[in-house]
C-alpha cells in the first residue's frame, strides 16, 4: 500500500455543481482536497461576493465534506472567491501538493480503470496515484498505449511492464493489471473510444507546448469527451514555478 | 511577503444594526484569507494594474484638456501638467507604502479609516464615491464632445447640440453593460490602453519633430508665460482630474497579485508614463496653433491639431482614440465607484444592501446603479470645468489625508504596520505631498470649492447620523 495521495476535487459550488454520484467511493482511499470556488465577473470585488454567498457555500461544502468522510476519505477544504478559476485551481495544486485533479462526473461502482500511458515521463507519479486510489478497491486496471508507427511492440511492452512492476511494488495484485496496445490511430480518439467501456480514466498531464496551448491539454480534452470521472495526474512542478 | 493581517477589530453598529464585516486573518501574495479557510483570490497582474491607472488617466486629460488649458495658461500649460504630475507622484509614493501595508479593497478610504478613524474615513469614503461620480460625468461629457465632433466630421447637421444627449446615452449604456456582466472587461481595457499609447506615440513623435523644426519652420512662437504666472497654478488645479487614475489602482488593491511589488510599480509607473505623455501633448498642441486658437477649439482641440499635422486621417485617428479613451476612463471610474460603495457597506457606513450581488449576473447591481444614476444627473449639467474641479477637489482632500495618515502611522508604528515598500525621504515626501494637495485646492474656482465643502459636510453629517457608533480605527 502506498500512502494516501492528495487529490484535488474542484467544485463550482454556487454554479450548481455538486459531488456526483460514485465520486466519494472512488476517492475513499485518498486524501481529498475539496475546493469550493465561485467565479465572479470583473466588475465585482471578490469580497463583495463573499459577504453575500459565504454562508450558502459553506453549507454546501459541509455537506460534501461529510459525504467524502463517510465514504472513508480524509478531507481538507477551501472556499475561494475568484475572477479566475484556473488560477485558483493551479494555486491549490501547488499549495496542497496535489498529485492529481479530479474532473468530477458521475460513475457507478468502479470495476474497470483505464490508464492511458503516453511515454516514460511521469510514470512514477502515475503509478503512485493509481496504486493509492485503486489498490485497495479490487478494481481492474488496464494500462493502455497507442503506439506510433516506428515503435515496436517490444518497446511498448517494456514501457507498460515497467509500470506494472511499479504498481505491484506499491502493493497491487498483479492479476488485476492488464495491458493493451493499439496502433495506427489518433491517440486522442482511440482513448476516448476505448474509455467508453471503462468506469474511469487516469492519465498524466503533458508538458505545456504550443500545441497544448492552442488545443488544450490532451487530458483535458479527454475529460471533456468522456462521460465518467477523469483523474488528471499533475506533472512535477518546479517549486519556483510562479507567475509575476 | 509574510502574512500581515491589519489588526483593527472594527466594532459598533450603524442605525440599521449592521456591524462592519470582520477583517481577514491574513493577507498573502495570492489571496486574502478569512477564517474557516475562505479565501479571496488575487487575479490582477502588473499589466492589469498599469492599464487601470493609465487607462483612467490618459482618456480625460489628454483629449479634453489641451484646448481649455492652453486658453488659460498659454504654452505654460505644459508646466501646469508637470506640476499636476509632480503632485500626483508625491502622493503616489505614500499611497504605495500604505497600499503594501494594507492591500485591501477601498484604497484611500481604507487607509484613512484604519489610521485616522471612522469620521475621516467616512468623509473620504463618501467623498471618493461622489468624486468618482463627478469624474465619470466629466469623462462622459468629454465623450459627448468627441462623438459630436464625429458628426461634424461627417457633415451631419443635428437639430440641437448633441453633447449632453450623447453623454447621457453612453452613461446609461455603460451602467447597463457593467450590470449585465460584460466578460473580459480587463482584457479589453488592456487592449484599449495599448492602442491608445501606440496612436499617441506616433502622433506625438511626429508633432515633436515638427515643432522643433525638422519638417516645417520650427514653430514655438510664443512666450512661455504668455498669460502670467498665476494661471499656471489655476490650470494645474483644473487639469488635476487627469491624474486621478492611480487612486483607482488603489481601490482594487485587494485583487492585485503580489501587492508588495505590483502596487507601487503600477501606481508610480502609471503616473510617470502619463505625465510624460501629457507634457509632450500640450507642448505639441500649443506649438502647432498657439494658445489663442487652440483655446477656441475647446474640448476637441486635439482633433484640429492632428488634422494640422496629418490631414484627415490624423483627425480620424485622434477622434477614434478620443472616443476610446474617454469611454475607457468613464468605464473604469464607474467600476471604481462601485468598489467604493462595496468598501463603505462592508464597513457599515452604507446599508449592507448597497453591495448586494445580483445572483443572475454576479454583479453588484445596487452599487452600480447608485453610481450610474447620479452620474447621469451630473452629465446633464454639461459643465466640463466644474465637474472636473469638483472631482479634483474631493480627490485632493483624500490625497492630502493619505499623506497625513502615513505620517500618523509611522509615528505610532503599530505592530501590524509593516509595509514592504517604504517612501523615500520620509517625512519630506508625505509632508510636501499633503501641503501640495491641500495647497492646489486654493487655486480652484470658488464654485467648485463650495460644492466640494458641501459634499464633505454632508458626508460627515451622514456618518454622525447613520454610523456614529462604528469604529474602524486600527489597534495601536
Amino acid at each position: 500500500m502506498t500512502d494516501r495521495q492528495s487529490i484535488l476535487v474542484p467544485i463550482r459550488v454556487l454554479a450548481g455543481e455538486s459531488v456526483p454520484e460514485g465520486v466519494p467511493e472512488l476517492l475513499a482511499h485518498s486524501h481529498v482536497v475539496l475546493l469550493g470556488y465561485h467565479v465572479i465577473p470583473e466588475q465585482t470585488a471578490p469580497g463583495q461576493a463573499r459577504l453575500q454567498f459565504e454562508d450558502r457555500a459553506t453549507e454546501r461544502l459541509d455537506e460534501y465534506e461529510e459525504i467524502f468522510e463517510s465514504a472513508g476519505a480524509t478531507v481538507e477544504r477551501r472556499l475561494v472567491f475568484t475572477h479566475d478559476g484556473q488560477k485558483t485551481i493551479d494555486r491549490m495544486i501547488a499549495e496542497h501538493d496535489c498529485m492529481a485533479v479530479l474532473v468530477p462526473n458521475a460513475t457507478g461502482p468502479v470495476n474497470d480503470v483505464l490508464v492511458p500511458v503516453r511515454g516514460a515521463v511521469g510514470v512514477d507519479r502515475l503509478a503512485r496515484v493509481v496504486a493509492s486510489v485503486f489498490g485497495a478497491m479490487d478494481a481492474d486496471v488496464t494500462l493502455y498505449h497507442v503506439a506510433a508507427a516506428d515503435t515496436t511492440d517490444d518497446d511498448v511492452r517494456t514501457l507498460l511492464g515497467g509500470i506494472t512492476d511499479r504498481l505491484v511494488e506499491f502493493g497491487m495484485e498483479p492479476s488485476t493489471i492488464e495491458t493493451r496496445i493499439d496502433r495506427g490511430r489518433d491517440p486522442l480518439d482511440a482513448i476516448v473510444d476505448v474509455a467508453n467501456s471503462f468506469d474511469t480514466v487516469v492519465m498524466g498531464e503533458t508538458d505545456p507546448s504550443l500545441t497544448t496551448f492552442v488545443f488544450g491539454m490532451p487530458a483535458k480534452q479527454v475529460a471533456n469527451r468522456f462521460l465518467g470521472p477523469v483523474l488528471i495526474v499533475q506533472r512535477e512542478r518546479a517549486s519556483a514555478e510562479k507567475d509575476g | 511577503m509574510p502574512e500581515q493581517p491589519v489588526d483593527v477589530g472594527p466594532g459598533g453598529e450603524n442605525v440599521a444594526g449592521e456591524a462592519p464585516a470582520a477583517e481577514p486573518e491574513a493577507v498573502t501574495d495570492d489571496a486574502i484569507l478569512h477564517d474557516d479557510d475562505v479565501e479571496l483570490e488575487r487575479t490582477i497582474g502588473l499589466i492589469g494594474g498599469l492599464a487601470i491607472g493609465i487607462g483612467t488617466m490618459i482618456g480625460a486629460g489628454i483629449f479634453v484638456f489641451p484646448g481649455l488649458a492652453a486658453a488659460n495658461a498659454g504654452l505654460a500649460a505644459t508646466l501646469s501638467f508637470a506640476i499636476g504630475g509632480l503632485i500626483a507622484l508625491l502622493v503616489a509614493l505614500p499611497t504605495s507604502e500604505l497600499a503594501t501595508a494594507m492591500p485591501r479593497s477601498g484604497g484611500g478610504y481604507y487607509f484613512i479609516s484604519r489610521s485616522m478613524g471612522t469620521a475621516y474615513g467616512a468623509i473620504v469614503g463618501l467623498g471618493l464615491w461622489l468624486g468618482l461620480m463627478f469624474a465619470s460625468a466629466f469623462y462622459l461629457v468629454g465623450l459627448g464632445h468627441y462623438a459630436s465632433a464625429v458628426f461634424a466630421e461627417l457633415n451631419i447637421a443635428l437639430p440641437a447640440d448633441p453633447v449632453i444627449g450623447i453623454g447621457l446615452l453612453f452613461g446609461a449604456v455603460l451602467t447597463a453593460l457593467s450590470i449585465g456582466g460584460t466578460e473580459n472587461t480587463a482584457k479589453l481595457q488592456n487592449m484599449v490602453v495599448g492602442v491608445l499609447l501606440a496612436v499617441l506615440t506616433v502622433f506625438l513623435s511626429y508633432g515633436v519633430l515638427d515643432a522643433v523644426g525638422v519638417f516645417g519652420g520650427g514653430t514655438v512662437p510664443e512666450q512661455f508665460f504668455s498669460r502670467g504666472y498665476f494661471p499656471v497654478l489655476t490650470t494645474a488645479a483644473l487639469v488635476f482630474t487627469s491624474y486621478l487614475g492611480f487612486a483607482q489602482v488603489a481601490t482594487v488593491a485587494g485583487e492585485i497579485k503580489q501587492p508588495g511589488r505590483n502596487l507601487p510599480l503600477a501606481m508610480v509607473g502609471s503616473v510617470l508614463i502619463v505625465t510624460v505623455f501629457y507634457v509632450v501633448t500640450i507642448f505639441v498642441a500649443t506649438s502647432s496653433f498657439g494658445a489663442e486658437r487652440l483655446g477656441e477649439f475647446g474640448e476637441t482641440a486635439m482633433v484640429e491639431v492632428a488634422r494640422d499635422f496629418l490631414g484627415l486621417p490624423g483627425a480620424v485617428a485622434i477622434l477614434g482614440a478620443g472616443l476610446l479613451a474617454t469611454f475607457s476612463s468613464a468605464n473604469a471610474s464607474i467600476l471604481s465607484a462601485s468598489r467604493a460603495v462595496y468598501a463603505l457597506s462592508r464597513d457599515a457606513l452604507l446599508p449592507r444592501k448597497a453591495s448586494k450581488v445580483n445572483l443572475r449576473y454576479g454583479t453588484p447591481h445596487v452599487a452600480l446603479l447608485a453610481a450610474g444614476g447620479p452620474i447621469l444627473v451630473l452629465v446633464g449639467t454639461g459643465r466640463v470645468e466644474l465637474l472636473a474641479e469638483v472631482a479634483s477637489f474631493l480627490h485632493l482632500i483624500m490625497y492630502g489625508l493619505m499623506c497625513v495618515a502615513l505620517i500618523v502611522l509611522r509615528r505610532r508604528n503599530p505592530d501590524w504596520y509593516s509595509p514592504s515598500y517604504r517612501v523615500p525621504a520620509y517625512p519630506v515626501v508625505p509632508a510636501v505631498g499633503a501641503l501640495a494637495s491641500f495647497g492646489l485646492i486654493a487655486f480652484m474656482q470658488p464654485a467648485s470649492i463650495g460644492i466640494g465643502i458641501v459634499v464633505m459636510l454632508t458626508s460627515y453629517l451622514w456618518y454622525r447620523y447613520y454610523a456614529g457608533d462604528v469604529t474602524l480605527k486600527g489597534d495601536l
